[in-house]
C-alpha cells in the first residue's frame, strides 16, 4: 500500500517538474522583446562582509526592474563541485548569460567550453581562472590585487623617508589573492635599501591568529618593528591589539597598513590604530550592467576590466567614507 | 633475562616508558632551538609598570590554554573508543553567542557572566546531541561528531547573521588577556580545570569505568557499568570544555571569526591526546599527558613564527616535528632499535649480560 502511493507521488512530482521544464525552456526560446534577460549568476556564497557586499551588489543591480531575471546559485561550503553542478545546469537551461564568481581558479574548462558550445556568454566576477584562457569568457571584472598592494607599498614608502622594519601577515599560502597581494607589494618594497624584511608568516586572514603570531613577532625582534603589512583587514585588527599588549602604541610605534576597507577597518583608521587602508572594491554592480549589456549585443570586450579602488590614510578621509560604508 | 638485568635503570627506564616522556623531550628541544636563535628566548621579565610577567615562555602558556581544553575533553571521549571531530566547530558556537550577547548586553560584569553561562550551557547541549546520537541512535563517534563539525560552523554563521561579530566588554577580556600576580588568568583557569577534571576521573572509578567501555563495551556491561550515561558524560564534558576554549579564543581579540575561530583546531587536539600517549583504539587515557601535547602543540606554532619559518614550510615543519615524535613513541620501532642494539650480546654467551646486570 505505501510504497504504491509514494510511486504515485513521485510520478505526479516528476510530472509537474517536466511541466515546469517545459514552460520554461519555451519561455526563453521564444525569448520576446518583453521577456526579462535571463542570467545566472553563480556565485561563491557566505565567506566574508567583502564577499556579501559584493554579491549583494550584483544582486540589486540585475533586478527585474532593470529588466533581468537573475537566478543565485552560491557554492555550498565554498564546494567548486557545487559551482560546477550549478553551472552545468545553467546551461542546460539555456539563460541568456553567466555571471561567475569561482571558489576555485583551476578546472573550468570542460564548464565553459559547454557554455561556448551553447553560444552563453560568460562573464567573470572578481575571481580569475587557471590558466587564464581569455578564449573561454567575454571578460573579467575585478579590482587589481597588484595594484591595491602597490599602494600600500607607495604610502609607506613616503610615510617612512628614512625606511623602517616591516613585517608582512599573509593570508593562507598559496591562495591566489595573496600571491597577487605580496607581487604588488614586493615588486616595490624590494629595490628599497632603507626598508627591512623581517620576514612573513600566514595568519589565515583571522584576527586570533593574526595577534598571536604577531605578539611573538615583536618578542623576537625586541619591538624594534616600525610597519606591518597585513592583507586584510582582520589581520590588522589583530597586530594592533598585539601591539598594544606589549605596551606599544598603534599608529605611532608600530604603524599597521590593511587591505579591504570594511567598516570595522575604517573605525579602527578613525581611531588611528590603523594608519592606511586600501580599499578593494567589492561594489561594481554598474559596471557589470554595462559590460552584460555589451556582451548580450555581442560587441567585443576587453579580457579584463579593472574596477577602480581607493585608499584611506588619514583619520579624515575614513570619517568621510564611513556614513555610506555598506559593508 | 628481565628479571636480573632492569634492576639499576629501572628509574630512568620508567621515566622513558611514561607515554608523555617524548613530548616533553620536544618541548625543550625546541625551546633549546629558539634559546640558540636569540640567547635571551627563556627570559621571562617582570613588567614594573603593569606587575604582569611577560616573556615569550608566558605567550605559550596562554596559546596553550585554548588547545589544552580540547584536547582533555577529547582525552575522555578518546578513551571510549570514540572520537569528536565537532569541537572546533563547538568553539566557533560558544564564541559567537558569546559575542552577539555581549554586542547587544554592553560591557558590565553581569553581561560576561551571562555570555559565559550561555556559551557553556550551549556547549553541552550540542555535546549532548553528540551523545544522543552515538549512545541512543548508535551511530559511529566519527560520522555522528562529523555532522556536528559541519552543521556547528553553519549554527554559528547563524546566530551572528554571517558576520564577524566583535564587542567590548572589560570582565569578559580579562577571561583571555588579564593577569592575577603576574600569571595570565587564561592559563589559571586552564590548569584548574585540567586538574579539576584529572581529580574527577582518576579519584574516583569513573575514569576506570570510561576505560572499560573504551575496551570491551560488553564486558563492561556484564560488570555493570552504565554505558549510555557515561557516554553522555564524556561528550557534554568535551562540548562543555571546547565552549571554554571557544570562550579564550573570542576573548582574546573580542571577535568571533565564525569561518576561523577554532578551524581545524580538532586535529590539534587529537594529535595532542595521541602525543600524551592515549591510544585511539580506546580503553586507556592520560589527562596528564593531553595537557602536555597541547603544549607541545603551542610551542610548536610560536617556534614556527620565532624562527621565521617561512608560511609555505609552516605544515611541513609541523609534520616532520610531530612524525618524528610519534615515531619514537611507537613500540615496534624502539623495539626495533633495541633488537638491533642487543643482537650482537645475544649472539655471545652469559658473561656480558651478567657484566650489564652488575
Amino acid at each position: 500500500m505505501r510504497p504504491n502511493r509514494r510511486t504515485v507521488l513521485g510520478l505526479s512530482a516528476a510530472g509537474l517538474v517536466a511541466t515546469a521544464l517545459a514552460a520554461c525552456s519555451s519561455g526563453s526560446a521564444s525569448g520576446g522583446a518583453d521577456d526579462p534577460v535571463t542570467i545566472g549568476f553563480v556565485a561563491v556564497g557566505p565567506e566574508g562582509a567583502w564577499r556579501q557586499a559584493n554579491e549583494q551588489n550584483i544582486q540589486d543591480t540585475f533586478t527585474e526592474d532593470a529588466g533581468f531575471s537573475l537566478k543565485f546559485a552560491p557554492a555550498t561550503n565554498l564546494d567548486q563541485k557545487s559551482q560546477i553542478d550549478a553551472f552545468a545546469s545553467f546551461v542546460d537551461e539555456g539563460v541568456d548569460l553567466i555571471l561567475l564568481s569561482a571558489t576555485e581558479g583551476s578546472g573550468w574548462e570542460e564548464s565553459l567550453n559547454r557554455a561556448q558550445e551553447a553560444e552563453i556568454p560568460v562573464l567573470l566576477i572578481d575571481r580569475g581562472i587557471e590558466p587564464d584562457d581569455q578564449d573561454l569568457y567575454v571578460t573579467r571584472l575585478a579590482p587589481n590585487n597588484v595594484a591595491v598592494s602597490s599602494s600600500v607599498a607607495e604610502w609607506a614608502i613616503s610615510t617612512f623617508p628614512d625606511g623602517a622594519n616591516y613585517f608582512v601577515l599573509e593570508g593562507p599560502a598559496g591562495v591566489s589573492v595573496v600571491n597577487e597581494r605580496n607581487e604588488g607589494w614586493n615588486e616595490l618594497m624590494a629595490d628599497q635599501s632603507d626598508f627591512t624584511d623581517l620576514g612573513s608568516q600566514s595568519a589565515n586572514w583571522s584576527t586570533e591568529e593574526a595577534k598571536s603570531v604577531f605578539e611573538t613577532v615583536l618578542k623576537s625582534n625586541n619591538n624594534d618593528v616600525q610597519l606591518v603589512f597585513a592583507q586584510n583587514d582582520e589581520m590588522g585588527l589583530g597586530a594592533a591589539q598585539a601591539v598594544e599588549e606589549a605596551g606599544l602604541t598603534p599608529g605611532e610605534d608600530v604603524k599597521i597598513a590593511t587591505i579591504d576597507g570594511t567598516e570595522a577597518a575604517l573605525n579602527a583608521l578613525v581611531d588611528g590604530t590603523l594608519s592606511f587602508v586600501a580599499e578593494y572594491n567589492p561594489l561594481f554592480g554598474e559596471q557589470a550592467l554595462e559590460a552584460v549589456n555589451a556582451a548580450l549585443e555581442g560587441e567585443t570586450l576587453d579580457p579584463y576590466i579593472e574596477i577602480e579602488s581607493t585608499t584611506f590614510d588619514s583619520p579624515e578621509s575614513a570619517e568621510e567614507a564611513l556614513p555610506d560604508r555598506k559593508y | 633475562m628481565s628479571t636480573h638485568s632492569t634492576h639499576r635503570p629501572s628509574a630512568l627506564r620508567e621515566l622513558i616508558r611514561r607515554p608523555y616522556f617524548w613530548g616533553v623531550i620536544a618541548i625543550a628541544l625546541l625551546l633549546l632551538i629558539n634559546s640558540i636563535k636569540d640567547p635571551g628566548y627563556l627570559a621571562v621579565s617582570y613588567n614594573s609598570a603593569s606587575g604582569n610577567l611577560v616573556g615569550n615562555l608566558i605567550d605559550i602558556l596562554r596559546a596553550a590554554a585554548p588547545i589544552a581544553m580540547i584536547s582533555v575533553g577529547m582525552c575522555l571521549v578518546i578513551a571510549t573508543a570514540g572520537i569528536d571531530l565537532s569541537v572546533g566547530s563547538v568553539m566557533a558556537v560558544a564564541g559567537a553567542v558569546a559575542m552577539e550577547f555581549l554586542a547587544s548586553a554592553g560591557g558590565s560584569p553581569t553581561a560576561a557572566l551571562g555570555a559565559l553561562g550561555l556559551a557553556l550551557l550551549l556547549g553541552a547541549a550540542l555535546g549532548a546531541v553528540n551523545a544522543v546520537l552515538v549512545s541512543v541512535v548508535g551511530l559511529q563517534p566519527f560520522i555522528s561528531t562529523l555532522v556536528l563539525m559541519l552543521a556547528g560552523r553553519g549554527l554559528a554563521k547563524v546566530i551572528t547573521g554571517g558576520q564577524n561579530t566583535a564587542a567590548s566588554n572589560d570582565t569578559f577580556r580579562w577571561l583571555a588577556n588579564g593577569y592575577v600576580f603576574g600569571i595570565p588568568v587564561v592559563f589559571l583557569l586552564a590548569v584548574a580545570i585540567v586538574i579539576l577534571v584529572g581529580l574527577l576521573v582518576r579519584r574516583s572509578a569513573l575514569g576506570l569505568m570510561i576505560e572499560a567501555i573504551g575496551m570491551d563495551p560488553r564486558a563492561a556491561r556484564l560488570a555493570g557499568v552504565n554505558r549510555r550515561g557515561l557516554l553522555f558524560a564524556v561528550y557534554i564534558a568535551s562540548g562543555t570544555l571546547a565552549a571554554v576554549a571557544g570562550v579564550f579564543a573570542s576573548a582574546s581579540v573580542m571577535t568571533v571569526d565564525v569561518s576561523n575561530t577554532g578551524y581545524q583546531l580538532e586535529m590539534d587536539a587529537i594529535l595532542a591526546v595521541v602525543i600524551g600517549g592515549t591510544s585511539l583504539a580506546g580503553g586507556k587515557f592520560n589527562i596528564t599527558g593531553a595537557a602536555i601535547g597541547a603544549l607541545l602543540i603551542a610551542t610548536l606554532d610560536k617556534t614556527v613564527v620565532f624562527l621565521g619559518i617561512s608560511s609555505s614550510a609552516t605544515p611541513a615543519f609541523k609534520a616532520i616535528v610531530i612524525i618524528a615524535l610519534c615515531l619514537l613513541q611507537s613500540e615496534r620501532i624502539r623495539a626495533m632499535f633495541r633488537a638491533r642494539r642487543s643482537r650482537p650480546s645475544d649472539i655471545s654467551s652469559d658473561t656480558p649480560k651478567e657484566a650489564v646486570a652488575a
